[in-house]
């Protein structure tokens, strides 16, 4: 078993029109055994700018406050890769608008700081074989934020469903221009 | 019972047998069959493609022993009967002890006079269950066979590894030659489809040119193993590589 | 005698050397089989590969057992090829014995026991069988290599398993949806899905594509289908 899956979790990114979601799963576990139900592993970084931090849970908390502590995000992959050969075990998912222009920009990265950049959306932890298989057929281009929470949602619920080690409940972030909806939702418990 | 020290601590002692250091009972080999689990004297490549009117293998007469170009002049493409040709590459040894045992197979169903001859599909699903009984007793016969024919007329091409994997294609190529080779002749046959033999053999004789510049283990003496509707079954060679290294000193930096 | 690391000399050893050998390939593909109230739909994709290497573009990868039993196989293709083989044996047998051909339900317990006939030396195969029930009814088995058995009204199974799965979930079992009325899926949406799926999965995975067979077992007989895929 890797170390990635020692929690558990599940994360999602997408685009949408004007606007990005970002969503996780609530669990956190030490492998099988669920421990508590109301874990955030999605991190405010600034305005519209949110970072979602899946796989070791001790590290995604490191890695939050080291990013608190200087504030830079485009110094996280640079803060990954410093630590190339002894590496923290997260594989960040960032999602918000850019700081001017309001585009939507999401990315992953993974845990020495490799960064993805697509156009549509970003998967991570250990439910991500699901969560491609939902993102491939759910997502499309132009969701608007209605639209988007509903796509975000359903691909996050159905695919953590299929994984042992992810779930008890989802919080998803729609990020836009004038505003960030935060939802809880309730999903099955086993 | 009397027993000598020996000569200096874990050394030798008079009388008695000595075990060289190192060689605990438990780590000598118990069980046999662990010495054909891997190939020892070895061939390359097999290229073979469909055609419209038959098929084409073919393959160099190398056997290496390891990075060492020992034997060369092994022939590995045979005829089986008039409507079977057999390709070997893997070991040397293991292609010898299937030919025979297809071989006498073949006289076999000869002495039964009743007209009837082995089918390239037939000596391909029976090497396959042969291959399969051997990978599942962990003593595999480490060769990719390419069986080729002419069944009902219609061209036949199909292999099967050590594992008895098995499968029939237009193109089949092993070893090295899948990666080199395949993407050639598929890359060709998508072009045109109906492929005649002048055609087919053309491009049969790029790909080993193509194999033999950047296949270490290959070799520029080679076999072409024909089977064709009409013309029968002919193993050409040996014959040669065309080679022209004038380009080589050009390519460098990896 | 001294408690120091022993040297070792390689050339006075006589171990074997070890070279294993691995009787298992992993040669992919992927099956997806959807049930319905008066039929059932199986799809596999035709790639067959190992590792980076694409063997054939165009290997069946369903099999019919009876005139309205297809089982779906991917995984280790030899080891498909041997047990499709003596499935169909075991079905010519029961044929000539009984002098009727066999249930679904009878296949399934069937394979079910043949898979765990090699409990210690498993096939490695990932089993879809679906069929039409002595009703009529539409019905998908999934095994595990060892011959678990589950029934369901429609499964993902083989390299893009995990990818699909929950999709069917979602969109067949109706899973997470609020206000929608539980009801059987139609011929033609289960065909659809069955497309859909497929393309998600050449998109992501990279054992998954070329091009897919599909069945349609009702009680008029079985329909074939072949749908072209991403071919990289």
């Amino acid at each position: 078993m890797s170390i990635l899956a020692y929690n558990g979790g599940a994360m999602v990114a997408m685009k949408g029109e004007n606007c990005v979601s970002i969503a996780a799963d609530r669990r956190f576990g030490i492998q099988a055994q669920t421990v508590a139900t109301n874990f955030e592993k999605i991190f405010e970084m600034g305005p519209h700018l949110y970072v979602g931090l899946p796989g070791l849970a001790t590290d995604t908390q490191t890695v939050m406050e080291k990013l608190r502590f200087r504030k830079n995000f485009a110094m996280l992959s640079h803060m990954l890769y410093e630590k190339r050969f002894g590496p923290f075990f997260v594989e960040p998912v960032v999602a918000g608008l850019e700081p001017k222009t309001y585009e939507p920009f999401i990315c992953n990265m993974d845990l020495i700081g490799c960064i993805n950049q697509p156009k549509d959306f970003v998967v991570g932890g250990t439910a991500s074989a699901q969560l491609y298989g939902m993102c491939e057929a759910l997502w499309e281009p132009n969701l608007g934020p209605d639209d988007l929470f509903e796509t975000t949602s359903q691909a996050l619920i159905n695919a953590f469903d299929r994984d042992a080690i992810s779930g008890w409940g989802a919080t998803i972030y729609i990020i836009e221009k004038d505003k960030v909806t935060i939802k809880n939702l309730k999903t099955r418990m086993d | 019972m009397f027993s000598s020290p020996p000569f200096w601590s874990n050394g030798p002692s008079p009388g008695n047998f000595y075990n060289f250091p190192n060689l605990h009972p438990q780590v000598q080999p118990q069980d046999f069959r662990q010495h054909s689990q891997s190939p020892v004297t070895t061939s390359t490549s097999l290229v073979g493609i469909a055609y419209d009117k038959g098929v084409i293998v073919a393959g160099d007469l190398l056997a290496s022993y390891g990075s060492l170009a020992r034997y060369t002049n092994c022939p590995r493409i045979v005829k089986i009967n008039n409507n079977i040709i057999l390709g070997a590459s893997g070991d040397y040894a293991d292609f010898q002890y299937v030919k025979d045992f297809v071989e006498q197979k073949v006289i076999s169903e000869e002495c039964l006079d009743d007209g009837l001859s082995l089918q390239p599909k037939s000596l391909y699903c029976w090497l396959t269950r042969i291959l399969y009984n051997r990978r599942s007793k962990m003593n595999p016969l480490w060769n990719n066979f390419i069986v080729a024919g002419v069944e009902n007329g219609e061209p036949f091409l199909g292999t099967v590894d050590k594992q008895g994997t098995a499968y029939t294609d237009r193109v089949i190529c092993t070893g090295y030659g899948a990666h080199i080779a395949t993407p050639l002749l598929r890359d060709a046959l998508e072009k045109n489809p109906q492929l005649n033999l002048a055609e087919a053999k053309a491009l049969i004789e790029k790909c080993l040119e193509v194999l033999y510049y950047r296949d270490a283990r290959s070799y520029p003496k080679y076999q072409l193993g024909i089977i064709d509707a009409e013309l029968g079954v002919s193993i050409e060679g040996p014959l040669e590589v065309p080679q022209n290294w004038n380009v080589a000193y050009s390519i460098k930096g990896y | 005698m001294s408690l120091a690391v022993k040297p070792h000399y390689p050339d006075y050893s006589n171990a074997p050397i070890q070279r294993s050998f691995n009787p298992y390939a992993d040669n992919g593909g992927s099956v997806v089989a959807i049930a319905g109230d008066d039929f059932v739909i199986i799809g596999a994709d035709t790639r067959l590969s190992a590792g980076f290497s694409i063997y054939t573009r165009e290997q069946n990868k369903l099999f019919q057992l009876s005139p309205t039993t297809v089982l779906g196989c991917s995984g280790c293709w030899c080891d498909t090829l041997t047990l499709t083989r003596i499935l169909n044996s075991r079905m010519q047998m029961y044929q000539q014995e009984h002098n009727k051909i066999m249930s679904t339900e009878a296949c399934a317990q069937m394979l079910s026991t043949m898979l765990y006939y090699k409990r210690f030396f498993p096939y490695y195969i990932s089993n879809v069988l679906v069929g039409l029930d002595n009703n009529g009814k539409g019905c998908v088995y999934s095994y595990d290599p060892i011959g678990h058995c589950e029934k369901a009204t429609y499964r993902a199974g083989g390299s893009a398993g995990a990818l699909l799965q929950p999709l069917l979930d979602n969109q067949i079992g109706q899973k997470n949806m609020l206000n929608v009325k539980q009801e059987s899926v139609s011929q033609e949406k289960a065909l659809s899905i069955i497309k859909d799926v497929f393309i998600s999965a050449a998109e992501r995975d990279i054992y998954t594509g070329d091009s897919i067979q599909i069945k349609i077992i009702t009680k008029e007989g079985i329909k074939e289908e072949k749908f072209e895929l991403r071919k990289d």
